[in-house]
Formats: C-alpha cells, structure tokens, sequence
C-alpha cells in the first residue's frame, strides 16, 4: 500500500520535476551579445565572443566607425569554412550583400551595416567549440575576423 | 671631374640631413593618441589596398581610395589643434599621399599588376614620409596594420 502511494506521487512528481528543468533551462538558454568594430579599423571589438551551447543568442553589432563610410557585417560559419565562406561572399557579389545565401556553412549572419548604425541577427548556439565569425566584405575578413566559443551547458 | 662629382654628393647628402635635422617630428603632440589612430587607419586601408591588389581585385582598388580619403580625417582632426607651421606640414604631406592613393585608384584601371604595384609603392612611400613627422610611438607604418594573411 505504501509502496503504490510512494510510486503515485512520484509520477505526480516527474512531470513537474521536468517542467522546472525546462522553466530553468528555457531562463539559462537566452544570450544577448553585443560587439562592434574598433571604431574605423578593420577590427572587432571584442574579438572573443562566449555562450553556451543551446541559446538563443541576441547578437547586435554596431559600426564605430566615425570616418570611413565602408559597411560592414558579422558572419558566423562552421569551423575551418572562413576562406571559403570569404570566396563565396566575393563570387556573390554585392547585390547579395557580400553573403552566400543558403550556404550551409554560414551558421548566423546580419546584414550590412553602415557608419553609426547598428544590426541584429538572431540564432540558436550551436555545439560546443569554437566558431570563426568574420566580416565577408571583400577583403575584410583576411583580418576581420574573431571566435565564438560556444562551451557546454 | 671625378672630385668635383664626390664632393658634390657629399654637400647634396649634407644638405639632406641638415634639412632632415630642421624639420623634426613633433615631439608632443597635443592628442597623441588621436594622431596613432589617424595614422593607423591610413595604415589599414593601405593594407586593404594590398590584398586586393594580392588577389587581383583591380575594381576594388578606387573604392579603397574612397575610404582612403575619407579615413584621412582622422588625422586632420588630430591634428587640428596644433601649432600652424606643424599643422601645415602635416597637411601637406597629407595632400601628397593622398595624390599618392588616387594614383593607384587610376593605376588599377589599366588591370596591370606591375603598374598598380608601383603606385601601390609610391604611396608606401608617402605614408613613411607621414609617419615621419611624428614621434616613433605613434607610428602606423605601412603594412604593419591588418597585414591579412602572408601571400
């Protein structure tokens, strides 16, 4: 008799158990970025990035420059795909934003972004490692470029 | 014939080092850190420049001279505040590189490599001149700024 009402409210128990685990991980499992270019420099700002694995990343990158009025984007790709992505961009020509579309390797990407502006791009944290990003203007992502290391939950 | 040849070359070198000797960088400049920025973005374009010139992207080069003027503000708000007779060399140098970086926007045209490159060097040159005039803190020289990968 014990015994069944002990199994009873365990599985009363269970669902509830896993619907906080989900309240919690669903609490966790948002990240908002935020990164830049160091002001009129081909560089970002900072050029290392962290989330977890499994978020909702909120990135927002804004252009610093004050002078220089080239745009710029934020491009995250698979690893070891940079150069690659960086040709695609070259072969997809401006009309396309500088950006592939479809290309399988591009994991996030905002569109392009001029002096003193500022864009979003939303996306789900991938596994766990370190992803290149870099800015797919010809010629930009030779130096910049940065890493997202997305670690464990 | 030969004497007259040597000493001339000695009073020329003499003559350069003691203009060199006359005209020295400013020591402090009001807004030092402005002015290795001013000089650092020269740089980077410059080296922006290079890549597309490594990969062929001859279209790309006037653009590049575009954000070479417009990055050439920096400098001249850097430089704003400083004493007129610095203020002026500043400037005019300043006017040689960039003639130097629209020179490589019309060398690209002709989509000769060897032509590009020259104006490429020249402009090299105007941007060690810059450099030059400002103490070796603040330095950006060419090719030290976003080199890209080796090619």
């Amino acid at each position: 008799m014990q015994t069944r009402r002990r199994l009873l409210s365990l599985a009363l128990m269970a669902p509830l158990a896993a619907s906080a685990r989900r309240a919690r991980s669903a609490e966790r499992k948002v990240v908002n970025l935020t990164i830049s270019t160091d002001g009129d420099l081909l560089a970002y700002k900072p050029d290392q990035l962290t989330c977890p694995t499994g978020a909702t990343v909120h990135l927002t990158f804004r252009h610093g420059g004050k002078y220089i009025s080239q745009e710029h984007n934020w491009v995250l790709v698979v690893p070891g795909a940079a150069e690659a992505v960086e040709k695609a961009a070259l072969a997809a020509g401006e009309d396309a934003g500088w950006v592939p579309r479809g290309d399988r390797r591009i994991l996030a990407a905002t569109p392009q972004c001029g002096k003193s502006h500022e864009v979003s791009v939303t996306f789900t944290a991938p596994a766990p490692g370190k992803y290149p990003f870099l800015c797919t203007n010809p010629g930009h992502g030779e130096v910049m470029h940065g890493i997202l290391q997305v670690t464990p939950n | 014939m030969h004497q007259a040849r040597r000493l001339l070359g000695i009073a020329f070198l003499s003559g350069a080092l003691l203009v060199a000797a006359a005209t020295p960088a400013a020591a402090d400049p009001k807004s030092p850190a402005a002015v290795n920025m001013g000089l650092k973005i020269l740089a980077g374009v410059y080296g922006d420049m290079d890549r597309k010139l490594a990969a062929g992207q001859y279209d790309r080069l006037p653009h590049e001279n575009q954000e070479f003027q417009e990055g050439s503000g920096a400098l001249k708000d850097a430089v704003a505040h400083e004493p007129a007779p610095f203020k002026e060399k500043v400037e005019a140098t300043l006017k040689t590189t960039l003639s130097a970086a629209t020179h490589v926007a019309d060398a690209s045209a002709s989509h000769d490599q060897s032509k590009v490159k020259a104006a490429l060097e020249a402009l090299a040159t105007a941007l060690r001149n810059l450099n030059a005039l400002f103490p070796e803190s603040l330095r950006a020289e060419p090719g030290t700024v976003a080199p890209g990968r080796p090619h």
